[in-house]
C-alpha cells in the first residue's frame, strides 16, 4: 500500500485527532501509566488481568506510534508541541509538553515495540512467579518513563523523566529484592546513574541561566541565531549535559552498574539494558544535538582544552568504552554478561557517532541494535529458562537441535549484531564507521573497525560454546524449547532485524538531523522520497542492498573484512572447544578481561570509601565536638551558674543588701558614662 | 468570623472536650482527637480551594483589637505564602492525630499536649501580629518538650529532651529579643506586619538597627529551623520523641522558623540580609553536605531521618540566601513538601519502631515481603526524599538550585551533589538495608498496616504526588508575594514583573 495513501486513511479514520495529532501523543504516553495504576488499584490479585492490562495498553501505544509514525515521520506535518503549565516561579517557566517529530515518533515505535514483545514474552518467562502483577506494574512504569524521555520538548521534563527511568529501572533490577545481589545491583545502578544525572542537572542549569529557557526548541532558535549565547561555558555545559548521558548510557567511567544489572530478570534485561533505558542517553544527545553545534569555548581554568570540541570528548568517551567493553565481553563464560558487555560496547559506538557529527547514524545504530539486541537477550532468557537457570556458556553446548527456533533467532540477531550484510546491523554499523571517516576521525574509524572485528568475535565464541558442540551439563543435556510465548517474540523480532536494512531509515535520519535545519551532510547522501524508496525497496533490492559498497565502499569493505577476520579466528579457537584456550594464550590480559580490569574494584578501593571517610569525620565531629564539647559544654556552664546562683540564694540579708547596692552602684556607673 | 479563625478554634475546642470527658472514656478521646483533625482539613482545604491566587493582598483577614496601647491586635490572614502552609499543617496534623493511635499511657493527655500543638501550628501560620504568632509558636513547642519527655523512647531520652529543650528556647529567646529590638526600633507602637510593611516602605530602618536586629532573627529563628551549627537538638530529639510529636515537630513546626525569616526579616531587614547573605550561604553547606555524611554514617534509621531533615533545611536556606523569586519561591514549595515528607517518614519510622520493636537498620531487613503496604510507602517516601520527580520535594530543590545559580554557583553545585549524590546514597542505604534483602523469620509476626490505618500514609502520600505532579497549585500563589518580598530585600536589584515574564515565555 502506498504510504501516503496509509496517512491519508489514517488522517480520515481519526477526525477526532486530526486536529490536535499531540493529543495521541499524549495519549500514548498516558497509557502505560494506566495500565500501572490500574494493575496496582484494581487487578493486583489477578495474574491474568494483569498482563491484559500491560499488554493492552502497550501494544495499543504502538499502533497509536504507528499512527503518529505515518502522520510525522512519513508524512510531511511539522513537527507540533502541546505544553501545559507545570513550574512557573519568577524567571523559571516550565511547562510539560510533548514533541512530535521524526525522531520521537521512531524512537516511539522502537520503545513502544519493544516493550510490547518483552511484555508477551514475560509472560512465558515470569509464569509462577508469586509477584507477577508486580513485575507488570513495573515494566508498565518504566515504559511510561521511557516515553516520557522520548517525548519530552524541554530540559527538565527529560530529567524529570530521567529519574523516573532511573527509579524504576531500579523497581525491575531489584525485583528479586530478597537475593542480596539483586538489591545490590540494583543500588549501584541507581547510585551510578545518580552521579551522572549530577552533571545533567547542573549542565541544564547552566543552560537556563545563559539562554534563559529550557524548552528545546526556544533553545535551537536561540542558539542558532546567537552560537556564542553560552559564553565561555559552552563545552562545559555541553559536556555535563553529556554526564546524564554517560550514566544512563553506561559509558566509561560510570559503565559499571550495567553488567551488574543483570541480575534482573532476562526480560527486564531485553527492555532496559538493550533496547531502552541504556538507549535513552544515544536519544538525548541526538535530541539536544544542536547544543554541541554551537562554538567550542573554555572557560579560563579549562582553556588547555584548547580547540579540543565537546564532541571530541565525547567521541573519544564513545570509543574508548566500546573498545574497552569488547575486550572485557571476549572472557566473560556468563551468557547474559557477555551479551550486556556487547551492549556496553554497541553504546561506545553510538556515543562515538555522535562524536563524529553523526547523530543519523547513531540513531540509525540505535534503531536496528534495540531489534536484534532485544533478541538476542531474549534468545539468553529462553536458554537460561530451558536450562534451569544455569547461565555458564560452558555448561551448555549443543542446544542447537534441542531448541530450534531459539537457536536459529539467536543465530540471525548474532548475525545482525556482527553486521553480516544485508542484515541491518551491517548498514548502521557502515553508518557510523562513515560518519567517523567523513568527518576526519581517522583514529576512531580504526578503532571501529577492530571493535567490529571483535565483536564478532566474541558473538561467535558464544554461538560455538553454548549452541554447538555438544552438552556439558545435565541441565543442557535436557533443555527443551521454550513455550510460544516466549518463541514468537523471537520470531517478530528477527524480522527488523533483517528487514530495518530494506528500508532508508538512515536517509530519513539524514533527512531529520541536517537536511531540515539546511544544513548538508557530510557524505551528502541524497534524500530520496518515501514512497519512491518503498517502491525501490521491493523493485530495486539489488540497489538498496549493495549500496554502501558503491558508494563508500572503503568502511563498508573493511567493515566486511574485520567479520571476516573475526569469524575466522573464533571458529578456529572455539569449534568443538572442550575449555576456553584464550587463558593460556593470553595469560594474565585474559585475566583482566574477565575480571573488567578491575574497575570494580578500583572504585570500591578508592571512591565508596573516601567518600565513607568524610562521612565517617563529619559524624565523628557532630558527636564528639558539637554534640559533645558544646551541648555538653552549655550543660555543664548552665549548672555551674545554677550553682553560683544558689550561692547567691543563700538567705542571708546582708549578701542581698551587698549585691542591691552592688547592683545600683552598676546602674549609676553605666548612666553616667 | 474568618474561616481562618474557626479553623484556629477547632483544635483548642476540641481540646477542651477532651479535657471534660473523664480519664478512663479512651475510646472517645481518641474519636473526639480524630474527628477535630479531621474537621480541620476539611476546614483547611476549603480555605486552599478558595483561595485566589495570582495576587499579593491577604484574603480571609480579621482584624480585632485587643489592647491598643501597646498596638496589640488579634489579626489572622493569609496570602500566597502561608496559605499553602497551613493547608500542610492541617494535612500533617490529621496524620499526626491519626498516628497517635498507637500510644497507650495517659491517652487523655497525649491528645490534649497534641491538639494544643496542633492549634499552636496553625495559629502561628495565620497571625499577622508577631506578638501572637511568637505566642502561639510557643504554645506549640511546650507541650512538644512534655510528650518527648513523658511518652519518649530511646536510653536518651531525657538527654535528647534536656537538649532540645535548652536549645529551642534559647532560640526562641534569641528571637524574641529581636522581635522586642524590632518593636522597639521600627517606632511603629506595633508587631502587626502589614502596618509594619506599610511604615517601613516610606521610613526604612536604620541600618544600625537592622544590622542588630537581623542576626538575632536569624539565629534565633535559624536554631528553630535547625540551622547548622545549632542543629544537634534535631536527630536525637526526632529519635526520641514519640511518633506524632516527631510529625508535628519535624513537618510543622520547624517550618515557622523559615517562614518568619521570609515574612520579616527579609522584607524589613535589606542592609542585614546583604550584610548576613555569605555567612547564611556558607552554613547551609553545614546542612547540606555536614549533615547529609552524617546521615550516611547513622545506623539508626530515626538518626538518619532526622539529620536528613536537616539537609533538606539546607536547601531552604540556600534558597533564601539566593535573594531571587525562583529561589525564594523554591523554599516554600520545599516547605510545605518537607513538612508532608517529614511527617510520612517519622510516621513510618514509628510504625517500624512500635511494631517491629528497632529502627536499628542492622536489625531489619527484608520487610517489603512481611509488610507490602508499609514497605512501598517506606521505598516512596525515601525516594521523595532524595529527590524523585513526582514528589513535591523535587519542584521545591529544583527551584532553589536555579534561583541560587546566578549568584552563588558553586553553592549549587554542592547542593547538587548533596541533594543528588550523597541523598541517594544514604536513602538507598536505607531502603536496602529496611525494606529489601532476605524477609527475617523475627519480623513473620509483625502485620501490615491495615484498613484506616493506611490512612495517615495515604493522606500524605497523596498530598506529596499531588503537590508533584502540580506544583504550579502552589508556585502561582507563592511567587507574587516572593516577588514583592525579594523587591524589597534587595532594592538595587531589580526584578522583572511576574506580568513581563509570563509574557516572554
Amino acid at each position: 500500500m502506498d504510504v501516503h495513501a496509509a496517512h491519508n486513511a489514517v488522517t480520515a479514520a481519526a477526525p477526532a485527532f486530526s486536529s490536535r495529532p499531540e493529543d495521541i501523543a499524549w495519549f500514548i504516553l498516558l497509557l502505560p501509566l494506566l495500565a500501572a495504576a490500574g494493575i496496582t488499584l484494581i487487578v493486583r490479585r489477578s495474574n491474568f488481568l494483569a498482563a491484559t492490562f500491560s499488554i493492552a495498553a502497550t501494544v495499543t501505544a504502538f499502533v497509536l506510534s504507528f499512527v503518529l509514525f505515518l502522520m510525522f515521520g512519513v508524512g510531511d506535518a511539522a513537527a507540533v508541541t502541546s505544553p501545559f503549565a507545570w513550574l512557573h516561579a519568577g524567571e523559571l517557566a516550565v511547562n510539560l509538553g510533548v514533541t512530535v517529530d521524526k525522531l520521537s515518533t521512531l524512537m516511539l515505535l522502537v520503545v513502544t515495540g519493544v516493550s510490547a514483545l518483552v511484555q508477551v514474552y514475560s509472560v512465558g518467562y515470569m509464569h509462577g512467579d508469586r509477584s507477577f502483577p508486580r513485575f507488570f506494574i513495573g515494566l508498565s512504569l518504566f515504559t511510561f518513563s521511557m516515553l516520557g524521555i522520548v517525548l519530552a520538548d524541554n530540559f527538565v521534563m527529560m530529567f524529570l523523566f530521567w529519574e523516573l527511568v532511573g527509579v524504576s529501572s531500579w523497581l525491575l533490577i531489584g525485583f528479586w529484592y530478597e537475593k542480596e545481589s539483586a538489591a545490590d545491583a540494583a543500588k549501584k545502578a541507581f547510585l551510578t546513574n545518580r552521579l551522572g544525572d549530577f552533571g545533567f542537572l547542573l549542565g541544564i542549569i547552566i543552560i537556563w541561566a545563559a539562554a534563559g529557557t529550557v524548552n528545546f526548541a526556544e533553545l535551537s532558535q536561540k542558539l542558532g541565531a546567537h552560537p556564542d549565547l553560552l559564553g565561555s561555558l559552552a563545552s562545559v555545559a555541553g559536556l555535563l549535559v553529556f554526564m546524564g548521558a554517560m550514566g544512563k548510557s553506561a559509558q566509561f567511567p560510570l559503565h559499571v552498574w550495567l553488567p551488574d544489572a543483570m541480575e534482573g530478570p532476562t526480560p527486564v534485561s531485553a527492555l532496559i539494558h538493550a533496547a531502552t533505558m541504556v538507549a535513552a542517553g544515544v536519544y538525548m544527545l541526538c535530541r539536544v544535538f544542536f547544543l554541541y553545534q554551537v562554538e567550542t569555548a573554555w572557560p579560563a581554568a579549562l582553556a588547555f582544552f584548547g580547540s579540543i570540541s565537546a564532541l571530541d570528548i565525547i567521541g573519544g568517551i564513545g570509543a574508548f568504552t566500546a573498545l574497552l567493553a569488547a575486550l572485557m565481553a571476549i572472557q566473560q563464560n556468563d551468557i547474559k554478561r557477555i551479551l550486556a558487555y556487547s551492549t556496553l560496547s554497541q553504546l561506545g559506538y553510538m556515543v562515538m557517532a555522535v562524536g563524529c557529527g553523526g547523530p543519523d547514524a547513531a540513531m540509525y545504530h540505535l534503531t536496528t541494535h534495540a531489534g536484534f539486541k532485544a533478541l538476542l537477550f531474549l534468545g539468553a532468557g529462553s536458554v537460561i529458562h530451558a536450562c534451569h537457570h544455569e547461565q555458564d556458556i560452558w555448561k551448555m553446548g549443543g542446544l542447537r537441535k534441542l531448541m530450534p527456533k531459539t537457536f536459529l533467532t539467536f543465530a540471525l540477531g548474532t548475525a545482525a549484531l556482527a553486521g553480516l550484510p544485508p542484515l541491518s546491523g551491517f548498514y548502521s554499523k557502515d553508518a557510523v564507521l562513515l560518519a567517523a571517516l567523513d568527518n576526519g576521525h581517522p583514529v576512531l574509524f580504526g578503532l571501529g573497525v577492530l571493535i567490529a572485528a571483535m565483536t564478532t568475535f566474541y558473538m561467535l565464541r558464544l554461538v560455538l560454546v553454548a549452541f554447538l558442540g555438544s552438552g556439558r551439563s545435565e541441565a543442557a543435556g535436557h533443555a527443551h524449547e521454550s513455550p510460544g510465548a516466549m518463541t514468537w517474540p523471537l520470531v517478530i523480532l528477527a524480522v527488523p532485524s533483517v528487514m530495518l536494512a530494506w528500508v532508508p531509515l538512515g536517509d530519513y535520519l539524514t533527512h531529520h538531523f541536517f537536511t531540515d535545519h539546511g544544513h548538508v551532510h557530510g557524505h551528502g547522501s541524497e534524500v530520496i522520497s518515501f514512497g519512491a524508496t518503498i517502491s525501490a525497496a521491493f523493485g530495486l533490492v539489488n540497489h538498496i542492498l549493495f549500496e554502501p559498497f558503491n558508494h563508500a565502499p572503503l568502511p563498508a569493505f573493511l567493515g566486511t573484512g574485520a567479520l571476516i577476520i573475526g569469524a575466522w579466528i573464533a571458529v578456529t579457537l572455539y569449534w568443538n572447544a572442550e575449555r576456553d584456550p584464550l587463558p593460556k594464550l593470553l595469560g594474565s590480559f585474559a585475566r583482566g578481561m574477565r575480571n573488567r580490569f578491575y574497575f570494580d574494584e578500583i572504585y570500591e578501593a578508592i571512591f565508596i570509601p573516601l567518600h565513607d571517610l568524610v562521612a565517617r569525620l563529619a559524624d565523628w565531629f557532630d558527636r564528639w565536638v558539637v554534640g559533645g564539647l558544646a551541648v555538653r559544654g552549655a550543660h555543664g556552664s548552665t549548672e555551674l551558674l545554677g550553682r553560683a546562683l544558689r550561692i547567691v540564694q543563700s538567705g542571708n540579708l546582708q549578701t542581698y543588701t551587698f549585691f542591691f547596692v552592688a547592683g545600683v552602684a552598676l546602674v549609676v556607673l553605666i548612666a553616667l558614662k | 468570623m474568618s474561616p481562618l479563625t474557626s479553623l484556629l478554634l477547632t483544635p483548642f475546642l476540641g481540646a477542651l472536650l477532651i479535657a471534660i470527658v473523664p480519664g478512663n472514656y479512651r475510646v472517645v478521646h481518641r474519636a473526639l482527637a480524630l474527628f477535630t483533625g479531621l474537621l480541620m482539613l476539611l476546614q483547611a482545604l476549603v480555605i486552599f480551594a478558595g483561595f485566589q491566587g495570582g495576587g499579593t493582598g491577604l484574603q480571609f483577614e480579621q482584624f480585632a483589637e485587643w489592647i491598643p496601647s501597646v498596638g496589640l491586635n488579634y489579626h489572622v490572614g493569609v496570602d500566597g505564602l502561608n496559605v499553602g502552609l497551613v493547608l500542610m499543617a492541617a494535612i500533617v496534623s490529621f496524620a499526626a492525630i491519626c498516628a497517635a493511635w498507637e500510644v497507650e499511657r495517659q491517652v487523655k493527655l497525649f491528645y490534649l499536649l497534641l491538639l494544643l500543638t496542633t492549634g499552636g501550628a496553625i495559629g502561628a501560620f495565620i497571625s499577622l501580629d508577631l506578638f501572637f504568632l511568637y505566642f502561639f509558636n510557643e504554645l506549640a513547642l511546650v507541650p512538644t518538650f512534655l510528650m518527648i519527655g513523658i511518652w519518649g523512647r530511646g536510653e536518651q531520652r531525657n538527654y535528647a529532651t534536656f537538649q532540645i529543650t535548652l536549645y529551642l528556647t534559647l532560640g526562641a529567646l534569641v528571637a524574641l529579643t529581636g522581635l522586642i529590638a524590632l518593636y522597639v526600633t521600627s517606632g511603629v507602637n506595633t508587631l502587626d506586619v502589614v502596618a509594619l510593611k506599610a511604615v517601613l516602605a516610606e521610613k526604612p530602618l536604620a541600618e544600625s538597627a537592622q544590622k542588630l536586629i537581623f542576626p538575632l532573627l536569624l539565629l534565633g529563628f535559624g536554631t528553630l529551623v535547625g540551622l547548622w551549627p545549632f542543629h544537634s537538638w534535631a536527630a536525637p530529639g526526632y529519635a526520641a520523641a514519640p511518633t506524632p510529636t516527631a510529625m508535628m515537630h519535624a513537618g510543622v513546626l520547624k517550618k515557622v522558623g523559615l517562614y518568619v525569616l521570609i515574612r520579616v526579616a527579609w522584607p524589613f531587614m535589606p542592609v542585614g540580609v546583604q550584610e548576613w547573605l555569605p555567612a547564611l550561604a556558607l552554613l547551609c553547606l553545614g546542612n547540606i553536605l555536614y549533615c547529609g555524611w552524617v546521615a550516611m554514617r547513622q545506623r539508626d534509621l530515626a538518626l538518619l531521618l532526622g539529620n536528613s531533615s536537616l539537609a533538606h533545611m539546607g536547601f531552604c536556606f540556600l534558597g533564601l540566601a539566593s535573594l531571587s523569586v525562583v529561589g525564594i519561591t523554591g523554599v516554600v514549595l520545599i516547605m510545605a513538601a518537607h513538612g508532608l515528607l517529614a511527617a510520612l517518614s517519622f510516621a513510618l519510622n514509628g510504625y517500624l519502631h512500635t511494631r517491629c520493636g528497632t529502627t536499628d537498620m542492622d536489625k531489619l531487613g527484608g520487610l517489603l515481603r512481611q509488610m507490602p503496604f508499609i514497605g512501598t510507602a517506606i521505598v516512596m517516601a525515601f525516594m521523595a526524599g532524595c529527590g524523585l520527580p513526582g514528589f513535591a520535594n523535587f519542584p521545591g530543590e529544583l527551584s532553589v538550585m536555579f534561583g541560587a545559580w546566578k549568584t552563588l554557583p558553586w553553592f549549587v553545585v554542592a547542593a547538587a551533589w548533596g541533594g543528588l549524590v550523597i541523598g541517594g546514597v544514604y536513602m538507598l542505604r536505607a531502603i536496602r538495608a529496611v525494606v529489601h534483602g532476605p524477609a527475617k523469620a523475627d519480623f513473620n509476626h509483625v502485620g501490615d498496616a491495615n484498613y484506616w490505618r493506611r490512612l495517615p500514609f495515604l493522606v500524605l502520600l497523596a498530598a506529596l504526588i499531588w503537590f508533584g505532579i502540580r506544583p504550579d497549585s502552589l508556585a502561582t500563589s507563592i511567587q507574587p508575594v516572593v516577588a514583592e518580598i525579594v523587591k524589597s530585600a534587595a532594592p538595587t536589584q531589580p526584578t522583572p514583573a511576574p506580568a513581563a515574564v509570563a509574557a516572554t515565555h
